[in-house]
């Protein structure tokens, strides 16, 4: 083959590759946000899901288990947050904040625990390179089913309605209580799928700090794909691609910092590009409380 | 017993406490059981590597020195001072730092704390009660570049860092410049992940490597290497090279052989002169020569690594021994470098 178009394709591999967690978490971030609630707490649900995942798998001999059972830590952690901002009435960047420091911190005594070793966990079974195909394969379908969710459905509606004005929401005869706290938990199963893609589809182990910030980076795909499922998901192929590149290009005649640099880079350009643009749901971040 | 405070927040509340309630430090050195502490960095224990080899140490220490050990892990850079203050108003005889990225956080804590003694890992920090400990891992890497370049089947084989400095770079520049000790054709890739606790990271960019050619990657960045591992698991006709800790065993037949540094022994060396109360060494280099660094013993690769290219091996190691070779720990010395007919 010729190696140019062989190096474009390994670049555009590894975008899906690198873009995928992203995605996941990025569509969850998007789903809580369109409810009202600001997810901060991405990285901590990916952790969970991550850490679940590969202790269940190990324990089950079955990664398709283990991602299941991700995916509930997942919606379980998420539960925390969205019971502290729908029912208590808490400040969501504090409690987000708290669920990442708890969520790190459970993981890391969790294998010492079942592993007795601090920091990494043992391999378990993985997922192959089929599985780890589908789990990108399903991000995008799930991209696209939370956009006809949101968009076409009642329910999708009602969501929408709680994240811009709950009181509006309720006046209409819609819980928006139970709206944000079932849009927040179904956002975190989803998010912790970025989690369990990590550590079982790419990898098939768990190890401290292997979201390695990429809950946050999330938040910048939200935010960069203005609170859509499509704008998400695009942002995150984006932040995919230029990490993708600088893989590739690094060390090609360019200081190997600035070329690690480049992904944040872009994505700051692309944010500042955008930001008169973007509007976040009018009730994002705002506690909703029944008068 | 082993206290893991995984956080900082955890260490931060500590502080105040024990600052407050009187009596709350512990007993001094009860029956004079040495009382040894230790700080790692961010990469943390569990990386089968860097770190794990000072546990190592620290736990030698325990069993062969009766010493009471101590692990505080870092989170972020902040934890480093918190850690390290708080192991001193313990009144722990030694005070480890486990990595060149705590070389400011010790000179501060050491200048404040000047009755306890420290010592760090990878780093200079040129005070009184701080004991330095640095290795040639230059040679170790020279070595492990001349075995690479002699297995090579694509005459081309990579080296993958974690963070861009110059403590990587001498992995990276004796790596080279064994290489063309052996063979000037052999083309030697480099890439950094930029951070040493992102397994996905090294698994991509071994990937991206042994895509561009490479068979064979020396890869010294922490966690990130347990990716790289299991990236050259899931291939045929590659090869790993571990570091730091014997890792030869995690992937059995797939990792050529580790360069070790053995930072345990260092470790220990330190936890010895504490012990014995013996004067105390300002700064500890550890080269192949006094057993600091070093390959395994191919235990799992018999079959590839032959005895004629093992014999290769010792006469180079002898060449590095007697000043014969000398080793460029730069990359500037890594371009000056010439191989020498032996």
């Amino acid at each position: 083959m010729n190696p140019v178009l062989a190096g474009i394709l390994a670049v555009l591999g590894l975008t899906l590759v690198k873009a995928t967690p992203l995605i996941y978490a990025a569509l969850g971030g998007v789903l809580s946000e369109r409810s009202g609630v600001v997810n901060i707490g991405l990285e901590g649900i990916m952790i969970a899901g991550a850490f679940t995942a590969v202790v269940v798998s190990g324990l089950s001999g079955s990664p398709l288990v283990g991602a299941l059972a991700g995916v509930l830590a997942g919606a379980g952690v998420a539960a925390l947050l969205a019971f502290a901002a729908t029912r208590l009435g808490v400040d969501q960047i504090v409690a987000g904040t708290g669920l990442n420091i708890a969520a790190l911190a459970a993981a890391a005594f969790g294998l010492v625990l079942i592993y007795h070793q601090p920091g990494a966990s043992r391999e378990v079974p993985a997922f192959g390179h089929a599985g780890e195909n589908m789990l990108i394969l399903l991000a995008f379908l799930a991209a696209a089913a939370l956009h006809v969710v949101l968009t076409r459905t009642p329910w999708g509606l009602h969501v929408r309605a709680c994240g811009e004005d709950p009181s509006a929401a309720e006046a209409a005869g819609i819980d928006a209580l139970r709206t944000r706290f079932t849009a927040v938990v179904i956002g975190g199963a989803i998010a912790a799928l970025g989690g369990v893609y990590l550590s079982l589809a790419e990898l098939d182990l768990y190890s401290d700090g292997m979201t390695a910030g990429r809950g946050f980076i999330a938040l910048a795909a939200v935010i960069f794909g203005r609170w859509t499922p499509f704008g998400a998901t695009g942002a995150a192929l984006f932040f995919g691609f230029f990490a993708a590149l600088q893989y590739s290009l690094q060390r090609a005649g360019v200081p190997s910092e600035l070329m690690q640099a480049l992904p944040y880079l872009a994505a700051l350009v692309a944010l500042a590009g955008f930001a008169g643009r973007v509007r976040a749901p009018a009730a994002d971040g705002v506690p909703y409380v029944r008068q | 017993m082993f206290f893991r405070s995984r956080a900082g927040f955890l260490t931060l509340a500590l502080v105040p406490l024990c600052a407050a309630a009187a009596g709350c430090a512990p007993k001094h050195a009860a029956n004079g059981v040495p009382r040894i502490g230790m700080v790692t960095d961010v990469g943390g224990l569990g990386d089968r590597s860097f770190n794990d080899s000072a546990y190592a140490g620290l736990l030698r220490a325990e069993t062969e020195l009766h010493a009471e050990g101590t692990v505080l892990q870092s989170r972020s850079a902040a934890d480093y001072a918190i850690n390290m203050t708080v192991l001193a108003n313990k009144e722990y005889d030694e005070i480890f730092a486990i990595g060149f990225l705590m070389a400011k956080d010790v000179a501060d804590v050491a200048a404040r704390y000047t009755k306890r003694n420290f010592a760090i890992i990878d780093a200079v920090v040129d005070l009184p009660n701080v004991t330095s400990v640095t290795f040639k891992e230059e040679e170790g890497s020279y070595l492990a570049g001349a075995l690479a370049a002699l297995t090579t089947k694509t005459k081309t084989i990579a080296f993958l860092g974690g963070i861009d400095i110059p403590l990587l770079r001498k992995f990276e520049a004796g790596f080279a410049a064994g290489a063309r000790q052996i063979d000037p054709s052999v083309k030697v890739l480099v890439k950094y992940t930029g951070s040493f606790d992102d397994p996905a990271a090294g698994k991509e960019l071994s990937g991206v490597l042994y895509d561009q050619g490479a068979d064979i990657v020396y890869v010294a960045a922490g966690k990130a290497g347990l990716g790289a591992i299991d990236q050259a698991k899931r291939r045929s006709d590659v090869f790993i090279i571990g570091v730091d800790s014997n890792q030869d065993g995690m992937a059995p037949g797939k990792i050529l052989t580790s360069m070790i540094k053995r930072v345990d022994t260092g470790v220990f060396r330190v936890c010895q002169e504490a012990v014995a109360h013996r004067k105390r060494s300002a700064h500890l280099v550890l080269g192949l020569k006094e057993g600091g660094v070093g390959l395994t013993d191919f235990h799992y690769t018999r079959s590839v690594v032959t005895p004629a290219k093992i014999a290769v091996l010792a006469k180079l190691r002898t060449a590095i021994v007697s000043g014969t070779i000398v080793v460029p720990s730069t990359r500037e010395g890594l371009a000056s470098y010439t191989r020498l007919p032996l």
